[in-house]
């Protein structure tokens, strides 16, 4: 199936059926020849009953009856292959709008702001309209499916019967509405019934995982046995409803039928007597048997069709709830590995930020020319995260920062990405293979990556490859390979401008430094700004950022550590440390 | 496996024995009902014969079609509700003999497996224990009682038909078996994208910020339309069988009645095979319509039958469970608390206390140190009888704490736990545990004590609220422990890190409500910092020449 378009203007239900006005088509099509076509059984029936009475008779011969019932046999064949087409269209047809739903859902969701997500509830709000979709074009299914199958049928039934004997259809449908009133009159009950012994199934449930759960409190303070005791009350209750519950769904259709079925005392005395001669209209067997019959299948057709008005309701509810989040689709297909990277100056001209109108940062000046590695570093707190969150675009700022010249709050949000690339705390791995986590779906080699991040060595190790999936979350994977394979995706997708934030956290030392002389090798021509709490390196980059009381200073790491107590204590300590351990 | 199977295939029939009742209500009903329902066509065909004979249909004729019915009708749901019961019936047997069991486990059990897992036993699979019977042997033992029935009326009818149907039969049922077990696969493919699909949902809002500073938008799009179309393929597959299954029986039910049509119009040869009158043709018509409904619900019931075998096989196993046998060692009567030689370890070959000896006099201050993973907590499951000692014995107030009947354990001591442990119910469920010995006057003085009162006084409905842990902060949980620690008056107060993880202030509340509930009691503590601060406290260490 081919990747087709998104729909424009996705919070309309008519769109999905025009979408789906071929498949529509066929269902209407095949729908009417079965629906239509279902009188034909009892109407051969009948023919066939009348056949055998007239042989009986002498009228008719074997030769007639083989005729008729190769026909008949024809016509069955021909209504339950439509009906088989049918089926098998309305159900495509829910599958292709719950496909076309989702898919514009999603779209809306994976284009929202990271801050729209999280300050409007909008990710769980997405979320369970998304599994409102099914429930959704089920409705819409059944709706389809029960107006050619109750509608129709009801319909071509009532005019066959009314054809037969007009007088006698009005008296044996008498009874149907009663069936209606019995139903509306019941339901109450049944729904209560029903929401009793959800209440018991879910209480029953809860009991149960506190009884395990909190198994060994029990034993401690010696309450197991009357724990026992008040699930075995539980379960006793649960038993109760879920009988009762069970009783007054089983005892309505019985009640229905019995009901619309109070018409067939009529039928047969009234129709025995038009076959007698005695009746209103002169009828022979067939016609008695088709109207019976056809009498009988209406009659259960009516108690269905409140089954039609359920389901549009329920479809109804989660539209309602769907609808609002509908957005025009957001089709963007610039292809961000096909626009050259282009060579950048990053400069801060005394910038403050912080969050939400908090200045944490003040008077930040400092500039980055291609290939120089930047460390940035300070205090736990002391706003190390924050300089990478202004330049993603998640946090504001005052002042200025400019990229080869350009304004950051001036950029589009493409044109920001196709400068910074962007590695934060978080490794925000898929659950899809290794080698996707790295291309993300591009033409990227991603082994080439993995070995620059000594991935390679570790997945020989666990005797796996990269087509392998990293896990729910990266779970597959352990803490410091989960960074380095966030890194390995960081690199290949390398913009003019890297911010690696903490890649080392939880990598050894011995492998920190391979990468390392990999990418000054391989990124020559980068602005890289690593920010870390770990200093070994700082000496080897060409300038340091050091964050402490709200602003910064910008020095190579010699200086620094002339001019700046707080950073040269800090990697003392550290370099201390380091002794300690060996 | 012999034993535990014996053991289940036991149980279920003493299950079945208690139920006896139902039992026997309920195969009643199942006959009631599939006789009722060969009733009606046989009425019609008495109705037609009237007919071709020339002869009126009376009245009387035309109430008992309609009362047959009807009578099918209401016997059938009944037959419904009670095959339900007699499930249910099974799975409250299975489901309280698993929960009797659950006081029999070693403790240890509880730490070593999840107890989500073992919920699902109760849960999932006792509901699909109850299918297996509801949906599975008890209904395909009427489907085939059903079955037989249509059949054996048909065959005194036609006996040609009845051989037609022995014919169709077999491949009918071996059409259907296929049609279900392709359906089940393709069901079982759907689940699996399925769940690909809704996991990507959060997984998307996790990721958000990679997916933006990417621009991997349109490739997690495509991930996703990738699950949709593999769900979609898998539907479609199940599609088609659901679609064409239905029809297939349909025409060959047609098929059916055409040939015994043309048989019974057929020389005189085949009449007396096929027999019929032109009543019993249209009675025979409408057996054919109702003779493969049952075929396909075995067919289903097969499957259930089938499905429900791992089920089986946990709630067996979790049976089979090997239990607690506590050993009926008594300590000598000396009201302290005392360890003598005690050895303990949680696995073969890995001792975490050796030959530890110890003796607190009663209404002493005692706190173990030593570091992390040095046994100070098994020290104290020990205490709490969770478990009993390799070797050497364990002394509380004379008793072996693993012997001490259920209703002794909090007069004896109270245990407040590291974490607060919310039980479902009311404020007062959390201090008494359910416990209805507990007095109002207990409560209160516990409250007291723990210095809980005033918080209880603000909550509307004060004890009888609901319990809801937003109504308490982070210390006045731990309070609440304290209270439900000491309101039987227990002689021996044991306090488990509590302190860890509170801010000064209410670590100070905290201290302060212990240190009234010290008072005449023997304390034995395990957290350093707070001993020292409710008083005297003499310091045993733990693990310290290892």
């Amino acid at each position: 199936m081919k990747q087709d378009k998104l729909l424009s203007h996705p919070d309309r239900i008519s769109t999905y059926f025009k979408t789906e006005i071929p498949v529509l088509t066929v269902v209407t099509i095949t729908g009417l020849v079965y629906n239509i076509g279902m009188l034909a059984g009892p109407y051969y029936e009948g023919r066939l009953a009348q056949c055998l009475y007239d042989i009986m008779n002498s009228r008719a011969t074997a030769g007639d009856m083989l005729q008729l019932a190769i026909v008949y046999l024809l016509v069955i064949a021909l209504v339950q292959i439509s009906r088989a087409i049918k089926r098998f269209s309305v159900r495509r047809f829910a599958n292709n709008i719950s496909r076309k739903m989702r898919r514009s859902l999603y779209n809306s969701l994976v284009h929202a702001d990271q801050k729209q997500l999280s300050d409007e509830n909008l990710g769980s709000l997405l979320t369970k309209a998304i599994s409102d979709v099914d429930a959704c074009s089920e409705g819409m299914r059944k709706f389809t499916t029960e107006v050619f199958d109750t509608g129709v049928v009801m319909i071509s039934y009532v005019f066959m019967l009314v054809h037969y004997d007009w007088r006698l259809t009005i008296l044996a449908c008498l009874f149907t509405p009663l069936a209606y009133i019995a139903a509306a009159a019941m339901k109450s009950k049944v729904t209560a019934a029903n929401a009793a012994y959800k209440k018991s199934a879910s209480s029953l449930s809860a009991l149960t995982m506190d009884r395990i759960s909190h198994a060994i409190t029990y034993r401690v303070y010696g309450r197991e046995e009357d724990r026992n005791q008040n699930y075995e009350g539980a379960l006793q209750d649960y038993e109760k409803k879920s009988a009762i519950a069970n009783l007054f769904e089983g005892a309505m259709t019985p009640l229905y039928d019995a009901i619309a079925m109070l018409g067939c005392v009529m039928v047969l005395y009234f129709g025995g007597r038009n076959v007698t001669g005695t009746g209103w209209v002169v009828w022979n067997i067939a016609a008695f048997t088709t109207f019976l019959s056809c009498f009988t299948k209406l009659a259960v057709k009516t108690s269905h069709a409140a089954k039609l008005f359920n389901a549009v309701q329920k479809a109804a509810v989660s539209w309602k709830r769907i609808r609002p989040l509908m957005k025009e689709p957001v089709d963007d297909d610039t292809d961000l590995e096909s626009v050259p990277v282009e060579k950048a100056d990053l400069s801060f001209h005394d910038v403050t930020a912080g969050y939400q109108d908090h200045p944490l940062l003040q008077h930040l000046t400092f500039t980055a020319k291609p290939g120089q590695i930047i460390g940035i570093t300070g205090e736990i707190a002391s706003g190390k995260s924050l300089i990478g969150r202004v330049l993603i675009g998640e946090a504001g700022y005052t002042g200025s920062i400019q990229i080869n010249g350009r304004e950051l709050r001036d950029l589009t949000s493409l044109q920001r990405i196709s400068f910074i690339t962007y590695m934060g705390h978080d490794p925000e791995l898929l659950s899809t293979s290794i080698a996707d986590n790295v291309t993300l779906g591009s033409r990227i080699d991603p082994d080439m990556y993995l070995k620059m991040t000594s991935l390679d060595t570790d997945l020989k190790e666990m005797q796996r490859t990269s087509k392998d999936t990293a896990g729910e979350a990266g779970s597959m994977l352990s803490g410091g390979q989960q960074a380095r394979l966030a890194l390995a995706r960081t690199l290949s997708h390398a913009r003019s401008i890297l911010v690696l934030d903490d890649p080392f956290s939880a990598v050894d030392r011995q492998v920190e430094n391979e990468i390392l002389q990999r990418i000054r090798k391989d990124y020559p021509d980068r602005v890289i700004l690593l920010i870390s709490h770990r200093l070994y390196h700082f000496p080897e980059f060409d300038s340091v950022l050091f964050l402490h009381d709200g602003t910064a200073t910008f020095l190579p790491h010699e200086e620094m550590m002339r001019q700046e107590a707080g950073y040269r204590s800090l990697y003392e300590k550290q370099m201390g440390e380091k002794d300690d351990e060996e | 496996m012999k034993n535990k199977q014996r053991l289940l295939r036991s149980f279920l029939r003493e299950q079945a024995g208690e139920n006896r009742g139902t039992l026997v209500l309920m195969i009643l009903l199942i006959a009631g009902s599939i006789i009722a329902s060969l009733l009606p066509p046989l009425v019609l065909e008495q109705v037609v014969n009237h007919l071709t004979a020339g002869q009126a249909v009376s009245l009387g004729l035309a109430i008992s079609y309609f009362a047959l019915i009807v009578i099918s009708d209401i016997l059938e749901s009944l037959q419904n509700a009670a095959i339900t019961v007699f499930g249910q019936k099974m799975t409250h047997g299975i489901r309280s003999a698993l929960c009797a069991k659950l006081s029999r486990l070693p403790s240890e059990y509880f730490h070593t497996h999840k107890a989500g897992e073992i919920a699902s036993i109760f849960t999932n699979d006792g509901d699909t224990i109850d299918v297996l019977y509801s949906d599975g042997v008890v209904s395909m033992f009427a489907d085939c009682f059903r079955l037989v029935g249509i059949l054996v009326v048909i065959f005194t009818r036609s006996v040609g038909l009845g051989i037609l149907l022995l014919i169709a039969f077999p491949l009918l049922f071996l059409f259907t078996r296929w049609s279900q077990k392709t359906s089940k696969s393709a069901q079982l493919d759907n689940r699996r994208a399925i769940a690909c699909v809704n996991s990507h949902v959060p997984e998307t809002i996790r990721c958000l910020r990679m997916i933006h500073g990417f621009h991997a938008e349109k490739h997690m799009e495509d991930t996703y339309d990738g699950y949709i179309r593999e769900s979609y393929d898998a539907v479609d597959r199940g599609n088609i069988i659901d679609s064409i299954y239905s029809p297939v029986i349909l025409i060959s039910q047609a098929a059916v009645t055409a040939v015994m049509m043309i048989f019974a119009a057929g020389g005189s040869g085949y009449r007396t095979l096929f027999g019929i009158s032109v009543g019993s043709a249209v009675a025979l018509i409408s057996y054919i319509g109702s003779v493969f409904a049952p075929l396909e619900n075995i067919g289903m019931e097969i499957q259930n039958i089938q499905a429900a075998g791992a089920a089986i096989t946990h709630i067996r196993d979790f049976l089979a469970e090997t239990e607690w046998q506590k050993t009926e060692t008594r300590p000598s009567a000396d009201p302290n608390v005392s360890f003598l030689d005690v050895s303990f370890s949680y696995e073969a070959g890995r001792p975490v206390l050796q030959d530890l000896s110890f003796t607190i006099e009663p209404g002493e201050n005692v706190t173990f140190a030593g570091r992390t993973g040095a046994g100070k907590s098994t020290i104290f499951s020990l205490l709490c009888g969770l478990y009993e000692p390799d070797k050497g014995v364990v002394s509380l107030q004379g008793e072996n704490p693993c012997l001490l009947p259920d209703e002794k354990k909090r007069h004896l001591f109270g245990l407040v736990e590291q974490q607060f442990i919310t039980v479902p119910g009311s404020i007062r469920d959390q201090i008494t545990l359910y416990d209805s010995s507990c007095t109002e006057a207990d409560i209160e003085e516990a409250l007291n004590v723990a210095g809980l009162s005033d918080v209880i006084d603000r909550i509307p409905d004060g004890l009888n609220a609901p319990m809801d842990e937003k109504l308490f902060s982070k210390g006045q949980l731990q309070l609440l422990s304290i209270a439900r620690a000491i309101v039987c008056h227990p002689k021996v107060l044991l306090l488990d890190e509590i302190t860890a993880n509170l801010d000064a202030d209410t670590e100070a509340r905290v201290i302060k409500a212990l240190e009234t509930s010290a008072q005449g009691r023997t304390v034995i503590s395990i957290s350093h910092r707070l001993s020292q601060s409710i008083g005297r406290t003499r310091i045993i260490e733990v693990g310290k020449e290892n």
